[in-house]
């Protein structure tokens, strides 16, 4: 165990730095100069030349990935090129954000997947089922864009139910918080719900076939209670499975929330550091994503070899 | 097999109800959607009149109140010495009071001055009165010491951003308490604009001494209001500054500018009533918002325009001395005169824009104190004249030439207009949109046969014209070359007369005109809605929105 352990780790550490050099040469390919960026419209070539000394452009490639890697090792992340701010505080503030909406969206998501499927199945060919499959078909045709400003327009403008824009943090006032994300996590949590929805209705009707289920019934099971305990508890696994694979696209899906919404996420940190050429901060944040998604993997394969141990043979062979 | 039969029959009940209803409901929402959407027209728009203020009048001032502007970017840094963000003018107007500032006519004004600037008989030494018993928002006293630290700091901090902005300046001495002299090398006209702007905020020279280049993180200036907090890419947060010398011309408690870049979805907010106060409405929702009870919309033209420039010898960079491009675009007067002479401006700027937007044919803008019949002169519409013209100048017609254009919406509908206008004229343009950052990069480079992009414009003229036409000139994308046009503007800029300057401005408008490097299609207004619910709500031609005398009102 401890030597696979510790071939998983170096493999990791393999892994990583090729994604570290693949995202230092990666961000340097984009078209466009981050000291035009900088500079917006006031560019002059000496103002440009002051820029690219001060940000290390003119140094050789070799020297800005050493002091790339050697100031990533100590944590410092360096500065956002466009307002100064550490990029440590600004993926502190922006990280929980994202998090949050996401975790909202995904409550949100499975409470209306799940009550419209098992609707679905217990009134079919009747109009809640219609209205549950319109709800899948809006749910996975719309783009989060579209359905965002419709939302904003007709319960933000029109009834004023929620704020169109604004954000909370949840640990000064979490009701103010929830209050905030409402609105983002129902439109980010739509898509997933419409994919919970049609794999709820669909296992559901099978599980209910199922002889175990016409057995509960005849031994006087009221039909409520065979659907809650027998059909939705056995069309869970399928569920959760489904969530598992979707929640990667829920949180890249919030780029676009967090945008439409004027969120403070990490999305929306990701996209304007893109559009305006802030290299530390692109190199932290898809730097911080590679490292989560090795730690996960990495998580997973050592749970995969504690439950099978054939896996731990085969991975040190 | 029982339960294979089941789901087959399950499925086609599913799927006869879903061809009948969803559709049919898929199409009444489609309907329901459209039918609610807001429709501009063309007639609605008010041709362009300016509304520069929603004045408090006989309103009844309710005091107090945390007011919220949407803003459409964010700015960067803080530090009106670094900043090259016009937003950052935004925030720092209700902060940091400059020398000078313009009025609603746009002209220059004193603000922390007492008078405009004096100039000596040869130009070389210019002299400013510093207003007295003002104190910074730290308790810090206003003085001359604290201008000459300012403009001193402009001239020499590393990445100062006003350097060229402030011209060859020699000495700046505090004279006494409250005069400050600035000496030039040779004279500099366009000082006083340049004070109007983030050279002439006066930064607290406690906080300067105390947080050096971290000045930005929390600025500390004269102003109506303080700096409280910045949440990146969030919010700026300012409180109404107790020490402040007009205290009681200030209403508000807090303002927070929030940053939203969508511009529907700042109409959307400011609808909502989430925000009092949203920037850079696009002609697309600014229609319908002026319809919208309680919401006023502010217009005024811009100082900057939008252009054609069209690359006659950027070969190896801005910077680099210009080189013949060899192309019959860049070398034949008479095709860019002819693709010039092919725009419909008034028809583009209707139809692309509503009426909202105005036609351009100069860096000068009308509203500017420098404009000229010489300067607003614009080359006569004629495509069938541009036609002949190409013949005569023996090209091929249509006359094939790429456009690289920034690919936001607006930018593109505007290309696809201009693109179908000057096929009459016998051009052929192919629309080659890139991402902005791209398309800044390719200007420099002089990766390019025709650009459209816009300058946001300065109040001085200087600040429109000289870095972009003079022979090696900082932004000179089109690698213009011409010595007669060096001459007007250099001794534009070394004269105080404003007609006198107005006058030279002209003439090498005059002589651009008929090179045209640059084809200057049409400029913008600055369009600020807001919430009827709030007045004292200003913005003038540098497009700047005024928030420091702003409150809430009593509704009537």
């Amino acid at each position: 165990m401890t030597r696979y352990l510790l071939t998983r780790l170096w493999q990791s550490a393999i892994t990583l730095i090729l994604a570290s050099l693949v995202v230092f040469i990666g961000v340097r390919q984009l078209p466009g100069d981050p000291a035009l960026a900088m500079a917006g419209e006031e560019a002059s070539p000496e103002r440009l030349a002051e820029i690219r000394t001060q940000l290390g452009l003119d140094d050789s490639l070799l020297t800005q990935y050493v002091n790339f890697i050697g100031n990533m090792l100590r944590g410092d992340f360096g500065f956002s090129t466009r307002t100064g701010t550490p990029v440590t505080d600004l993926i502190a503030t922006t990280l929980p954000v994202t998090l949050w909406l996401s975790a909202y969206a995904l409550v949100v998501a499975i409470v209306i997947g799940i009550v419209l499927g098992v609707v679905a199945e217990r009134f079919r060919g009747k109009w809640p089922e219609w209205f549950a499959n319109g709800f899948a078909l809006i749910g996975l045709s719309v783009p989060n864009f579209w359905l965002g400003i419709l939302a904003i327009l007709y319960l933000a403008v029109t009834l004023g139910w929620f704020p169109a824009s604004g954000y909370v943090p949840m640990a000064e006032d979490p009701l103010g918080a929830i209050y905030h994300l409402t609105l983002p996590a129902l439109i980010l949590g739509t898509g997933l719900a419409a994919v919970i929805m049609r794999q709820t209705r669909a296992s559901m009707i099978e599980t209910m076939k199922m002889d175990y289920v016409r057995t509960a019934r005849a031994k006087g099971l009221g039909r409520g209670r065979v659907l809650a305990s027998y059909g939705l508890r056995n069309s869970l696994i399928v569920v959760v499975t489904i969530v598992g694979l979707q929640l990667g696209g829920l949180i890249s899906g919030a780029v676009v929330t967090e945008r439409i919404f004027a969120l403070p996420g990490f999305g929306k940190l990701t996209l304007d550091a893109v559009f305006t050429r802030d290299y530390p901060v692109i190199q932290a944040v898809v730097l911080i994503i590679t490292v989560g998604y090795i730690i996960i993997n990495l998580a997973v394969d050592i749970l995969y070899s504690v439950i099978n141990p054939k896996i731990r043979v085969g991975g040190s062979n | 097999m029982s339960t294979s039969h089941s789901r087959s029959s399950a499925q086609k009940t599913g799927s006869i109800v879903r061809k009948t209803w969803v559709p049919i409901v898929a199409l009444g929402l489609a309907f329901t959607v459209t039918a609610c959407s807001p429709v501009q027209t063309v007639d609605d728009s008010p041709q362009g009149e300016d509304v520069t203020s929603a004045p408090i009048g006989d309103q009844t001032i309710v005091e107090g109140g945390d007011l919220v502007m949407a803003l459409s970017a964010e700015p960067d840094r803080l530090d009106p010495t670094t900043s090259s963000s016009l937003y950052t003018r935004y925030v720092m107007q209700t902060m940091c009071e400059k020398l000078y500032d313009i009025d609603a006519s746009g002209e220059i004004v004193p603000m922390l001055a007492t008078e405009l600037p004096d100039v000596s008989a040869d130009g070389l030494t210019v002299t400013i009165p510093v207003k007295e018993d003002v104190v910074f928002a730290d308790g810090t006293e206003l003085d001359a010491a604290a201008v000459a630290g300012t403009i001193e700091r402009g001239l020499t901090l590393e990445g100062s951003s006003r350097k060229s902005e402030l011209g060859p300046i020699t000495a700046v001495t505090a004279v006494d308490s409250s005069t400050v002299e600035i000496t030039y090398s040779e004279p500099f006209a366009p000082l006083t604009a340049a004070l109007a702007d983030r050279a002439g905020m006066v930064l607290s020279p406690a906080a300067l001494a105390e947080k050096g280049d971290a000045f930005g993180d929390s600025p500390v200036c004269v102003g109506a209001f303080k700096f409280v907090e910045r949440v990146p890419q969030t919010s700026i947060t300012v409180e109404r500054d107790p020490l402040y010398y007009d205290a009681e011309n200030v209403h508000l408690d807090t303002i927070t500018y929030r940053i939203i870049t969508d511009s529907n979805i700042r109409s959307a907010n400011l609808k909502s009533g989430d925000v009092q106060v949203a920037d850079t409405i696009s002609t697309q929702d600014v229609g319908s918002l002026a319809e919208t009870d309680g919401i006023g919309v502010l217009q005024v033209g811009s100082l900057g325009y939008q252009g054609l420039t069209l690359n006659l010898g950027n070969v190896n960079g801005v910077g680099t001395p210009a080189e013949p491009l060899g192309t019959p675009l860049a070398s034949e007067a008479t095709i860019r005169e002819a693709l010039s002479m092919s725009v419909d401006r008034e028809a583009l700027v209707s139809s692309v824009f509503s009426n909202w937007y105005s036609p351009a044919c100069s860096p000068i803008s009308p509203s500017s104190p420098f404009s000229s019949a010489a300067s607003e002169a614009c080359a006569e519409y004629d495509p069938a004249a541009a036609k002949e013209m190409l013949e005569a100048a023996g090209v091929t017609v249509p006359f094939p030439i790429t456009m690289q254009v920034s690919n936001n919406p607006d930018t593109l509908r505007f290309a696809q207009a201009l693109q179908a206008a000057v096929a009459e004229g016998g051009f052929e343009l192919t629309i080659a949109p890139v991402e902005y950052s791209t398309l800044l990069d390719v200007q420099t480079r002089g990766d390019f046969e025709a650009l459209q992009l816009g300058w946001s414009g300065r109040v001085d003229p200087h600040g429109n014209m000289f870095n972009f036409l003079s022979t090696g000139g900082g932004n000179n994308y089109s690698g213009y070359n011409n010595t007669e046009v060096d001459d007007l503007m250099t001794e534009a800029a070394s004269v105080n007369d404003v007609d006198e300057r107005a006058d030279l401005y002209g003439q090498a408008i005059e002589i651009v005109q008929e090179d045209n490097p640059v084809i200057y299609l049409y400029r913008v207004r600055s369009l600020t809605a807001y919430s009827t619910g709030i007045a004292g709500v200003e913005t003038f031609a540098d497009g700047v929105v005024h928030l420091s005398h702003a409150a809430f009102v009593e509704a009537e």
